[in-house]
């Protein structure tokens, strides 16, 4: 093997000390987003440290805060009044505090998402170009109004106080959904929502699919993590553009075929362990006299908010 | 040959200081590991699954930073903020090499050429002598036939070979190696040993993460060993750490083992290597 070594190798060509160019290495958008996408594993031990904590929501049956998503997610969508979301979104925030949650964390993210999806999504409706209404803020004005195909474009356009009213609706909408869909998460573990969800009859096959999902979520998120970190390895320059959209295509086109192997391999590990489509669940606990007066509670408070 | 503790000093080229690294900033990975690896040495650094050598291996490597204490190569700090100097980072990455324990994850150029050449054009070296690398490397590890094809269509142990000449083609001064041996057959793994040895013969620097005893035997290796508290439980030579079994069986590298010999069964302690002798023996 030593005859074979290459003589490149024997000598040291790179120099032996470096000089520090004060240029910065900027790291691509790319890149960034490979290093976030490691990050889902951090998420989930969040959600899973949070599960275990002692606080109230923790304590509540699972079935319990499903029914509980689901009832509240209806009130959400059937109020049409500001003052009633403002008042759901102040029931989560006390639950959320109750549950010993980490408020700031959530809620910076439960807003970005809502920033996006709610405010972002429906801000063009805010402006009389969908609908008329009292302009409080003209933008444009023209000399008349004009009419293109089934599309009105009228004679000062700006923001209405109907459109601020829909687009605040919206979002609010929007944060108050998300913030209930987080508190059930941050609240109760993943193997205790599938069991849950089967206990409320949800269909096996459409378990088996968030199930499996959950878990190569993890192992994708992991060898994503490591393809970066390998290729971070090897870069002996500040990375361009276009290689990192290069190498992550080629990375997306590896990711596929090892899922499609991966599929093919889980699937033949559960046929040799006897699966069949049926979940099977053990120890299913009676509900408690707190999860009753619970369950109860979020009841008359839900009628409540659905009668005002 | 004994080296003094001055030449010591001006050799040491990775250095750990109190090194602790915590996963999700709770789950203790690696706690308060001091090491001093010198120039041209073979070191070894073992421990059962999880005890976090390859955190520690990527720690070395600028891929992770610690939570806790300082690392440094060659007397400069190695840190978030020192890589991001163009200057530093281009020194560094074409000084230490890392050979990761999944070789599939490392190899992402079209083709096994491709793959050795990355290295060499990053480094802006000429088309010709960066050619010159890549087949000369190809020979040494017996893969020229396989050049142009996809690494997708590897085996493991090829694989594992196309890894190492994308990084050998850089010609790095340290190379660190995660798990190297792993999940080759036993004529692949020995062709491995033979290279690493006649690399380090050459004058690199050989950092390796395993817990298989019979390779750091084999390399006659500088040893650390991890403990389950994520610890350095010793720094020592191969036969000093490999020869101690009650140091190994606390850190559970190797167990007691019971087993039949026709009507007869009998107990000793095993660890796939030194220790399976039976009393008799």
């Amino acid at each position: 093997m030593e005859d074979l070594i290459p003589s490149f190798l024997l000598k040291q060509d790179s120099p032996d000390s470096f000089q520090l160019k004060g240029k910065r290495v900027r790291t691509p958008f790319l890149e960034k987003g490979m290093e976030h996408l490691g990050e889902i594993v951090k998420i989930a031990y969040a959600q899973w440290n949070a599960a275990s904590k002692e606080g109230v929501f923790q304590k509540i049956d699972a079935r319990i805060k499903l029914l509980f998503l689901l009832f509240f997610m209806t009130i959400i969508s059937l109020k049409k009044d500001i003052e009633s979301e403002i008042w759901i979104g102040l029931l989560v925030l006390l639950l959320m505090a109750l549950s010993r949650l980490n408020l700031l964390h959530l809620y910076k993210r439960i807003l970005l998402f809502g920033m996006v999806f709610g405010f972002l999504v429906a801000l063009p409706s805010a402006l009389n170009l969908f609908k008329e209404g009292e302009i409080l803020l003209p933008f444009l004005s023209f000399s008349r109004s004009y009419q293109l195909w089934i599309y009105s474009l009228p004679e000062t356009v700006g923001v209405t106080r109907e459109g601020v009213y829909g687009l605040g609706m919206i979002t609010l909408r929007v944060v108050n959904s998300l913030s209930l869909t987080f508190l059930l998460l941050y609240t109760t573990p993943f193997p205790e929502i599938i069991r849950a969800l089967k206990l409320l009859r949800v269909p096996d096959t459409f378990l088996m699919v968030i199930t499996l999902s959950y878990q190569y979520l993890f192992l994708f998120s992991k060898t994503v993590e490591e393809m970066h970190l390998a290729k971070r390895s090897r870069l002996l320059k500040e990375p361009k553009s276009k290689e990192a959209r290069m190498w992550l295509a080629g990375r997306m086109a590896f990711l596929f075929r090892k899922t499609r192997l991966r599929a093919d391999e889980v699937f033949r590990a559960m046929v040799s362990r006897g699966f069949s489509d049926t979940i099977k669940v053990y120890q299913v606990k009676t509900l408690q006299p707190h999860d009753w007066i619970a369950g109860f509670s979020f009841l008359c408070i839900g009628s409540l908010l659905l009668w005002k | 040959m004994e080296i003094n503790e001055t030449q010591k000093i001006r050799e040491k080229i990775i250095c750990l200081e109190k090194v602790s690294y915590n996963y999700q900033n709770d789950i203790s990975a690696l706690s308060e590991i001091s090491l001093e690896i010198v120039k041209g040495e073979r070191f070894a650094i073992i421990g059962a699954n999880g005890t976090g050598k390859t955190t520690l291996l990527q720690i070395m490597n600028g891929l992770i930073f610690p939570s806790k204490g300082r690392v440094f190569f060659k007397g400069s700090e190695i840190s978030k903020e020192t890589l991001k100097d163009k200057g530093f980072l281009s020194f560094f990455r074409a000084k230490v090499g890392y050979v990761f324990q999944d070789s599939d994850v490392q190899l992402f150029c079209p083709t096994v050429l491709d793959e050795l050449l990355y290295g060499p054009l990053q480094l802006e070296i000429g088309e010709a002598e960066a050619l010159d690398r890549a087949f000369e490397v190809m020979e040494m590890l017996k893969i020229e036939p396989l050049k142009s094809r996809p690494t997708y269509m590897l085996s493991g142990g090829e694989k594992k070979k196309v890894a190492i000449g994308s990084i050998l083609t850089i010609n790095p001064e340290v190379l660190l190696l995660d798990e190297p041996t792993n999940g080759l057959d036993p004529k692949t793994q020995c062709s491995l040993v033979e290279l690493m040895l006649a690399l380090n013969e050459a004058g690199k620097t050989l950092v390796i993460a395993t817990h298989d005893l019979s390779l750091v035997d084999e390399l006659q290796a500088t040893t650390a060993i991890l403990s389950e508290d994520h610890q350095i439980e010793r720094v020592g030579s191969a036969m000093n750490v490999l020869g101690d079994q009650d140091l190994l069986l606390r850190v559970n590298l190797i167990h007691e083992h019971i087993h039949r010999h026709g009507d007869v069964t009998h107990r000793h302690l095993h660890s796939h290597y030194l220790f399976h002798r039976h009393e008799r023996e």
